[in-house]
């Protein structure tokens, strides 16, 4: 790693600072400024003036927004993310933390399974470019990709329990074999994507001279698609793969509650309704400075890969 | 997680990524040495046109049902009939899709859950889509500057936040004053019972447009920054021609092509999102028609197992929709490609 490669990360890095102190003023005016407020939900409908004002000056919800910004965000360089008020008596990273496990552990499976499947698709719909297989082989997944996942829920439990009796449906952790319906139905969808983008970018590599060089020299087909055309149409995917990242975080809100698994997506959805105020700024917080995170990282990748990127950004 | 539900939360970031990208594959496309042969390329291309063309005919088909919603509708939207035998019924003469679990016809509702899926998708094509979309892209490209700067910048902190999770935050916090709005609309306008669907409306379109211009914003620029470097815009710019002249007689005209396209891929997404919200019961719900809560009332796999048509006539006609409008949405960038290599 020369000087050159530090000094663009540390770059990438700053410039990340900016952008997620807007996205957080957004969001906290925004989940301060609406309609509806903190006490209602804490308190019910009946109350009166100077519960109100107590648990205002408790919360510091009396003091100017800005005063509100500058402690919040003091408490969350101390790793607190405020109270909830949907489940009382727990702090907000109570809530969020071990349901954001399970959906992680989950969305982890899912991606590699999108991909998994998703590459070679991708790979062999452009091998069979010109013939019937590419567009008949797109189209199929496309058509997964159509149905909505709350369909493809009930479709998948009524075929693998009702029908088959594979599996039941109640959650009994994220490693048990029941939980094989719902990744299936995460990670099906989002197979035509990943596929679609790999064709792209096989048949962008198909006509450059390496290919034919490693043709001319007599290499077998196989080898040729493997380790010439596939190793180097990846590279695009990265920018795929990374952005994809943060997203198994975040869990699918119909497939956790038609499957009763205890994520941090149905969690989401709960807070959104509540509203619980803390526990919602939080996930928007957390998912926002994961997805900046996610494009440094990226960025600093083809930094590592393609030398011209960051002679170019030390320039610039 | 932001790639299986891909067509149900607005992700256009993403989709404009995927655009651009195939674009780039097709750049490669000319000079491709495949080796296939002839016959093979016309049978592929007569497939593709054929389901493009099959696309286009259910969407027509699709458009026209759902505005023709009232006229073609063989019951009333609400009518009902309570009875056992009359609920759930299968298929038959009288209910060509059958009827729900409150006894009302089931294609009556189907028909007007497409006019509600086609007043949505409209609403967000002019606002997010032409208004700010195109809009904010030809200012932002052409104008440069600190515009550009603030208009970028604004859509990579927008791109940045989880789309479905502020939706949902944006339209449970509004849902509060519904009451409010509708008896207020009710009140001072000739609306009437019509107020409360409006306000729905209202809400789940203020929660999903922030979120929908940014792809074609990104497209359209792209663009103008290509077309604004051609002699001829020079040319009317020597000529004394004013930025709104420029801009529409000009540059316009480059641009609606590719803006199309994009706005056509994204069209699944943009529906998917009504659905996606009224299923939650955040977005249309009953007694109005949508698609979502029509979902909603008849998913389950035991509801499946009894009473497949439900299911069937419920989703199909608005999974066949999605499925037209990305199978479109791929062969117009296909077709695109192709043009723009021969030229």
């Amino acid at each position: 790693m020369g000087p050159g490669l530090t000094g663009y990360i540390v770059r990438r890095l700053l410039w990340a600072v900016p952008v997620l102190f807007v996205i957080s003023v957004v969001v906290f005016s925004m989940m301060r400024l609406a309609p509806g407020d903190p006490v209602d939900a804490i308190l019910g409908q009946r109350y009166t003036e100077e519960q109100a004002a107590v648990l205002k000056a408790k919360y510091g919800y009396d003091k100017p927004l800005p005063v509100q910004y500058v402690k919040y965000m003091a408490n969350l360089a101390h790793g607190d993310l405020g109270v909830s008020t949907r489940h009382r008596d727990f702090t907000a990273s109570d809530v969020i933390w071990p349901k954001l496990w399970v959906s992680t552990q989950l969305g982890a499976i899912a991606l590699l399974i999108v991909f998994g499947l998703g590459i070679p698709v991708g790979v062999y719909a452009a091998m069979a470019r010109g013939t019937f297989v590419d567009p008949l082989t797109i189209s199929f997944w496309l058509a997964i990709e159509a149905v909505p996942v709350f369909v493809l829920t009930t479709i998948a439990s009524w075929l693998f329990a009702l029908k088959l009796g594979i599996v039941d449906l109640g959650y009994r952790g994220v490693w048990s074999p029941n939980m094989i319906v719902p990744i299936l139905v995460m990670s099906l969808p989002g197979v035509a994507g990943v596929a679609r983008f790999m064709r792209a970018s096989v048949i962008g590599v198909l006509g450059d001279d390496y290919i034919r060089t490693a043709r001319a020299k007599g290499l077998k087909e196989r080898t040729v698609v493997i380790t010439h055309i596939t190793r180097n149409a990846m590279l695009p995917m990265i920018t795929v793969i990374g952005l994809s990242l943060p997203g198994i975080t975040a869990g699918s809100i119909f497939v956790e509650t038609g499957f009763g698994i205890p994520g941090i997506a149905r969690e989401s959805l709960a807070a959104a309704l509540a509203p619980d105020y803390d526990v919602v700024l939080a996930l928007v917080l957390f998912g926002a400075a994961l997805f900046v995170m996610a494009n440094v990282a990226i960025d600093v990748m083809y930094g590592f890969i393609d030398p011209r990127v960051r002679v170019g950004a030390g320039r610039g | 997680m932001g790639l299986s539900t891909r067509a149900f939360e607005l992700v256009p970031g993403v989709a404009s990524d995927l655009l651009t990208a195939e674009q780039f594959g097709g750049e490669h496309l000319a000079n491709a040495e495949l080796g296939s042969p002839k016959r093979f390329r016309t049978m592929r291309e007569l497939l593709r046109k054929k389901v493009a063309v099959l696309a286009m005919c259910y969407l027509a088909i699709f458009y026209f049902c759902g505005l023709a919603a009232p006229l073609i509708a063989p019951y009333g939207l609400n009518e009902q009939e309570l009875t056992v035998e009359a609920r759930r019924q299968p298929p038959s003469s009288e209910h060509i899709f059958g009827t729900d679990q409150l006894g009302r016809d089931l294609f009556t509702r189907v028909l007007y859950s497409a006019r509600t899926t086609i007043i949505f998708t409209i609403i967000i094509f002019v606002t997010g889509g032409v208004f700010l979309g195109l809009g904010l892209g030809l200012l932002s490209g052409y104008k440069g500057g600190w515009i550009d700067t603030v208009i970028m910048r604004v859509g990579e902190v927008l791109s940045g936040m989880p789309t479905l999770l502020l939706m949902l935050a944006i339209t449970a916090s509004f849902r509060g004053r519904i009451n409010t709005w509708s008896f207020w609309l009710e009140d001072h306008t000739f609306l009437g019972d019509d107020s409360r669907t409006l306000v729905k409306f209202g809400i789940i379109a203020i929660a999903t447009v922030p979120f929908a211009w940014l792809g074609s914003t990104r497209i359209v620029r792209s663009q103008v920054l290509a077309i604004r470097e051609q002699a001829y815009i020079t040319a009317a710019e020597s000529m004394g021609a004013g930025t709104p002249r420029i801009l529409f007689r000009h540059v316009l005209p480059g641009v609606m092509p590719l803006f199309l396209v994009g706005l056509s891929s994204g069209m699944a997404g943009i529906a998917g999102a009504e659905v996606a919200l009224s299923f939650l019961g955040l977005g249309i719900d009953e007694p109005a028609a949508s698609f979502g809560s029509l979902i909603a009332s008849v998913s389950g796999s035991r509801n499946l197992n009894d009473y497949p048509h439900m299911l069937i006539a419920g989703a199909g006609p608005v999974v066949l929709f999605l499925f037209s409008w990305n199978l479109l949405g791929d062969s117009l960038v296909d077709v695109f490609d192709r043009r723009q290599n021969t030229r």
